[in-house]
């Protein structure tokens, strides 16, 4: 027993049905995924082996992309099972107990869980990135301004230069409008919202620029309202050249505070 | 995106997925193998190699 671990994904209520992992593989994958319970509440774990996941071992293996990848995406996949069939405080990657009493330590200790499970009771975590064109908006905002006066050729590039620099402007003013008007459409047809933080543009991807990285904690009766108000700024901001894209269901990572009280 | 459908159909993106896997949910102490500072020096560079383009494909096309 002293070569195996417990990999631990998140927990779950006490009385969620033990079937609901059953058709899922832990991040080792020649494991099933088991339910670790005390009277409240159970934790969704599933053993790892030290030499892969051991102290000394992880630390190599963290270091492969694709190794962290595929099990994230397995961390990621057991928690997915859950979704909309119980709720699920999910875990950060990477919490591994050398037995199933530490596990039952931990469910003890955190008195915070069974609150904030009473919180998530019914909810999906969505997703919506908006993107803007931003060639699109410039030429819509050109089209407003008027081709000035041709004068002499200094003063016409003088008059390009600054006519730039307004359209850079605007089309900023624009993005923080768009995207703080978009979140504020999704997040008054939610539970909780928050938006996350945007990715430095990238040279060469200067064209298609994030303005909105934003999660949405959805009860399941309001998924429809929801796509409603997504559908609805769809199609009032396409002409503007924003497009949004929809992530998920995902289990709620983004609304669950961690022990020190810091949203993470 | 769809739209008309009753159901939601999961939609998620590996670099979507890492982000969240990684970076959001609960944060542990205490007694386990691997500390989270751990966690978030690996994250930082497994971020700016999911940020090639190059990468994400390879990883999305060996994983599905």
């Amino acid at each position: 027993m002293s070569d195996r671990a417990l990999y631990v994904y998140g927990v779950v209520p006490n009385a969620s049905p033990p079937t609901l992992f059953e058709a899922v593989r832990g991040v080792d994958p020649s494991e099933p995924v088991i339910l670790v319970s005390d009277e409240r509440l159970a934790a969704v774990a599933s053993a790892v082996r030290l030499d892969e996941f051991g102290e000394t071992s992880i630390e190599e293996n963290l270091r492969d992309p694709s190794w962290l990848a595929e099990k994230a995406r397995a961390h990621d996949g057991v928690l997915a099972a859950a979704v909309g069939r119980t709720t699920v405080l999910p875990f950060r990657f990477g919490a591994i107990y050398r037995s199933e009493d530490q596990v039952r330590d931990l469910l003890r200790e955190r008195t915070d869980f069974p609150a904030t499970l009473a919180r998530l009771e019914g909810t999906i975590e969505l997703g919506v990135k908006a993107y803007l064109d931003v060639d699109v908006q410039r030429e819509r905002l050109a089209a407003g301004e008027d081709a000035e006066g041709v004068g002499s050729a200094g003063r016409a590039y003088m008059q390009r230069k600054q006519l730039d620099r307004r359209l850079d402007e605007e089309v900023e003013r624009f993005a923080a409008r768009c995207a703080h008007d978009s979140h504020e459409r999704l997040a008054a047809a939610v539970q909780e919202s928050r938006t996350n933080p945007l990715p430095q543009p990238e040279a060469g991807d200067m064209a298609r620029t994030m303005i909105l990285n934003g999660a949405y904690l959805v009860p399941a009766g309001a998924v429809e309202r929801f796509r409603d108000a997504l559908g609805e700024l769809e199609r009032g901001h396409q002409p503007d050249g924003v497009d949004y894209e929809l992530s998920g269901p995902w289990p709620p990572y983004n609304f669950v505070a961690d022990e020190s009280g810091r949203r993470p | 995106m769809t739209s008309g459908s009753t159901t939601l159909e999961r939609q998620v993106t590996l670099i979507e997925l890492v982000d969240r896997v990684l970076n959001k949910g609960v944060v542990l102490s205490g007694d386990i193998t691997l500390s989270v500072a751990e966690v978030d020096l690996v994250y930082v560079g497994l971020r700016l190699l999911l940020a090639s383009v190059g990468t994400l494909e390879r990883l999305q096309s060996e994983l599905t």
